[in-house]
């Protein structure tokens, strides 16, 4: 591999390996924070058992994800010395104020976790509150720095010299308010069907009880609410990179030639070189009146940029349509979901095909979340800053870049095994008898083995 | 020149508490590595029960310095992590492995084999990982570290791989090591466990009594290796190095007078005297020989904002900071409900 290309494998694996742990440390701690509220209010065994267990779950992959945060805060430098040299004094700040929301989310999320026994149960709850609150802020000022990858302001350049710094206009750029919603309502997306998932799992194999009924209705309500949403700031995203990002709106719809009245492309391959777009389902006029509300706007295609600045059309395209297609099945599971629950006067559906297709948003809902990040950031090539720095200009001198991305890829493998034999397993433990004081007991116990070997 | 040296000293302070906090998590780490003989459980099981709730915090302040630097000094941020490209990986694959390893080993549960495995992990990581970012810090302090025409001049073994910068990894362990059992005997107090308490305390004299004959040993070799920090130290720092000498002296001393709190105090106080005499030493240069605190320097403008977040961000994070250590490292620390 070439060293730019080393370099982007690297970033691209460290990225989507810690975005799956920072949408559940996103997500997870309003879970977490609703199931304890309403098991302390209602003296709710079940939702305090289920709470109980999301913790641990928790908590280990919390852990993952501050260290893989880590290894990318480092990375922007080892691997992008010349993007940290000129973007640092401009955009560094909101990575900073990230680094206290995240100092804020680890304090209380040990309050939390090791606390259970010290502190009074409503200290604990509240305990939570600033942790999902840090958690969604610390997503908000990440995603700002990502989006004025996207949209640079706040700065000028003349001479070759960057001037007139203005970091906080920097941290608003324009795709600030986009960019930034539609990740924090990923969070929500992701955890509400991944939690969903797994109680589905546990129903389709003959597990009942309140238990599972519960963790599957929290998880579904957290998703079915965030879905439309969702796919609504999509919506808003899309429109808004008509004007913002051409080349990347052009490259997610697979529009290469400049068109009037342009058809919305759903699925298909893109040949870049010839322009067509093979086996789409295309509907008229489709993309014209999503992108600008006209059936005969003319939607600016890659054709109209110079030939270096077009990202990789073959791979933004199916991305693209990956995710929205993912998204759509998400909506359409939870909304039959919640139908055929209230229509049955609030029973939980056992129907197979259904608890099927809530397993599948689980992994669906992944498979959105890095399909969505790479229409971003495949989308903005070949610019690590848009129309200022190209990714090959910006990329370390230091040797060895192909063995750095085997080491971390290798790391990555190693986690995510471990990781999964422990969720697994803690999958299995049994579950306490479902009343007040048996619950609350359980933790009593384990804070004492946590301590480590014995 | 006065913001730019407040938020160096922000910095600076950020590198300490990340010392003195993240640096004793290492520690912990390496007691548990070196632990041996019929009270080696229960040491293991005292460094996980004192990391649990902390470490996660302790860590931030290295992200926190990390994007500081970042922040304030980019092209400090370019320049080191380009020149020390190595063993920055490899330290940071340190710090996974170390902070993976330790949450895989506390919720393995029932899994001897796996908890034996990870506790490895974590007992090698915390110990390799502090070293490597000591002889970090000893290439950046000895001047091999040359830029010219905005490209860096190393090679991927340039300055971290000398005896003064192996010395320094060593003098890092040892520091850690000593920070580590010094809070531990205070731990292993709270529960009172009297053996835990002297082995701790035995610990931590012999730890710090390394740390000092290392560090002397590596301004021994600083005339030769640090040439610039040398000169430096004896320019402007020498009040300081001194200070940390009495410091740790009375550390020493509080420790065999079994007088742990103040040890603890004063081992803090002299990880602090100890880094600034390193950052004093060094000024006006960020990176000998070629860049300086003056021509890294970020404008005032993003200085002035930086402060701004932080002390907001600080209004925020101390009181918490208090309850987080209060709740589980105070003098009277909350107690276990049960026991109330």
């Amino acid at each position: 591999m070439t060293d730019l290309l080393a370099a982007r494998a690297q970033m691209g694996t460290s990225l989507a390996f810690h975005i799956i742990f920072s949408v559940l440390g996103v997500g997870l701690p309003l879970l977490l924070c609703v199931a304890e509220g309403f098991a302390l209010r209602n003296k709710d065994a079940v939702l305090m058992a289920l709470t109980r267990r999301w913790t641990k779950a928790f908590a280990v992959l919390f852990a993952i994800g501050a260290v893989s945060g880590t290894v990318i805060s480092f990375e922007l430098g080892l691997l992008w010395p010349t993007y940290t040299k000129y973007s640092g004094a401009i955009i560094g700040i909101p990575f900073a104020l990230e680094g206290f929301a995240f100092f804020l989310e680890a304090i209380f999320l040990g309050l939390y976790l090791y606390g259970w026994n010290r502190l009074t149960p409503r200290v604990h709850w509240l305990c939570s509150f600033p942790v999902w609150i840090s958690g969604a802020a610390s997503a908000w000022f990440i995603v700002s720095a990502n989006s004025w990858m996207n949209t640079p302001t706040g700065f000028e350049i003349h001479n070759g010299q960057v001037t007139n710094i203005n970091p906080f206009q920097a941290m608003l750029n324009p795709s600030t308010p986009y960019e930034t919603t539609h990740m924090i309502l990923a969070c929500y997306v992701v955890t509400g069907f991944a939690v969903a998932a797994v109680y589905a799992v546990a129903m389709l194999r003959g597990k009942r009880g309140e238990y599972y009924r519960r963790g599957l209705l929290l998880g579904m309500a957290m998703g079915a609410i965030a879905i439309p949403l969702q796919i609504f700031s999509g919506d808003l995203n899309a429109r808004f990179l008509v004007d913002a990002q051409p080349a990347k709106l052009a490259a997610m719809e697979g529009v290469i030639h400049t068109e009037r009245g342009a058809p919305l492309r759903i699925g298909g391959l893109v040949d870049p070189t010839t322009g067509e777009v093979k086996y789409a389902l295309e509907i008229p006029n489709g993309l014209s009146i999503l992108a600008k509300g006209d059936p005969n706007a003319t939607i600016k295609g890659l054709d109209s940029m110079p030939r270096d600045d077009w990202p990789n059309v073959a791979l933004v395209h199916p991305s693209f349509d990956g995710m929205v297609g993912s998204g759509f099945y998400m909506l359409f599971i939870g909304l039959v979901f919640w139908v055929v629950y209230f229509w049955r006067k609030r029973v939980v559906p056992e129907n197979r095909v259904l608890l099927w297709g809530v397993v599948l948003t689980g992994p669906l809902s992944f498979l959105a979340l890095e399909l969505g990040w790479m229409v971003t950031e495949l989308g903005r090539q070949p610019w690590v800053i848009y129309n200022f720095l190209r990714t090959k200009d910006a990329v370390t001198t230091a040797p060895g870049l192909n063995y750095s991305f085997l080491g971390f890829s290798a790391l990555y493998v190693v986690l995510a095994v471990t990781l999964i034999i422990l969720l697994l397993r803690l999958a299995r433990e049994p579950l306490p008898k479902m009343e007040w004081s048996e619950v609350n007991q359980e933790q009593m116990s384990e804070a004492e083995e946590k301590g480590g070997e014995k | 020149m006065i913001l730019t040296y407040t938020v160096l000293g922000v910095l600076w302070l950020a590198l300490i508490a990340y010392a003195a906090l993240g640096g004793a998590d290492f520690g912990g780490g390496i007691w548990d590595l070196l632990a041996t003989g019929p009270l080696a459980e229960r040491q293991r099981r005292l460094v996980g029960q004192a990391l649990g709730p902390v470490w996660e915090t302790n860590h931030v302040w290295l992200i926190f310095l990390i994007v500081g630097l970042f922040v304030a000094f980019p092209l400090a941020f370019s320049v080191l992590s380009t020149a020390l490209f190595l063993p920055f990986t490899l330290a940071l694959i340190g710090i996974v492995l170390r902070g993976s390893a330790f949450t895989f080993r506390a919720y393995a549960a029932q899994a001897v084999g796996t908890r034996k495995v990870w506790g490895r992990v974590f007992s090698s990581a915390s110990t390799i990982t502090p070293f490597l970012l000591g002889t970090c810090a000893a290439a950046v302090a000895s001047g091999e570290i040359h830029v010219v025409g905005g490209s860096v001049q190393t090679l991927i073994w340039t300055g971290w791989t000398t005896p003064f910068a192996l010395t320094i990894g060593a003098v890092a362990l040892a520091l850690c090591a000593t920070l580590a059992a010094i809070y531990l005997t205070i731990e292993a107090r709270a529960i009172n466990d009297t053996e835990l308490t002297e082995a701790f305390r035995l610990r931590a004299i012999v730890a710090g009594a390394i740390t000092a004959v290392l560090g002397a040993l590596g301004i021994l070799l600083s005339p030769f290796e640090a040439p610039l920090l040398w000169n430096g130290m004896l320019a402007h720092a020498i009040p300081v190095v001194i200070l940390t000498m009495l410091v740790g002296l009375g550390a020493a001393a509080s420790l065999l007078r079994r007088r742990y709190r103040l040890a603890r105090v004063l081992v803090v106080i002299e990880t602090g005297c100890f880094f600034a005499a390193w950052g004093v030493s060094q000024l006006p240069y960020l990176i000998p020989p070629h860049v300086t605190v003056e021509n890294s320097v970020s404008p005032a403008i993003t200085l002035e904002e930086f402060l701004i977040c932080v002390a907001a961000g600080m209004i925020l994070l101390l009181p918490s900071l208090w309850f987080l250590f209060h709740v589980f490292k105070g003098r009277n620390p909350v107690p276990l409900i049960e026991e109330k």
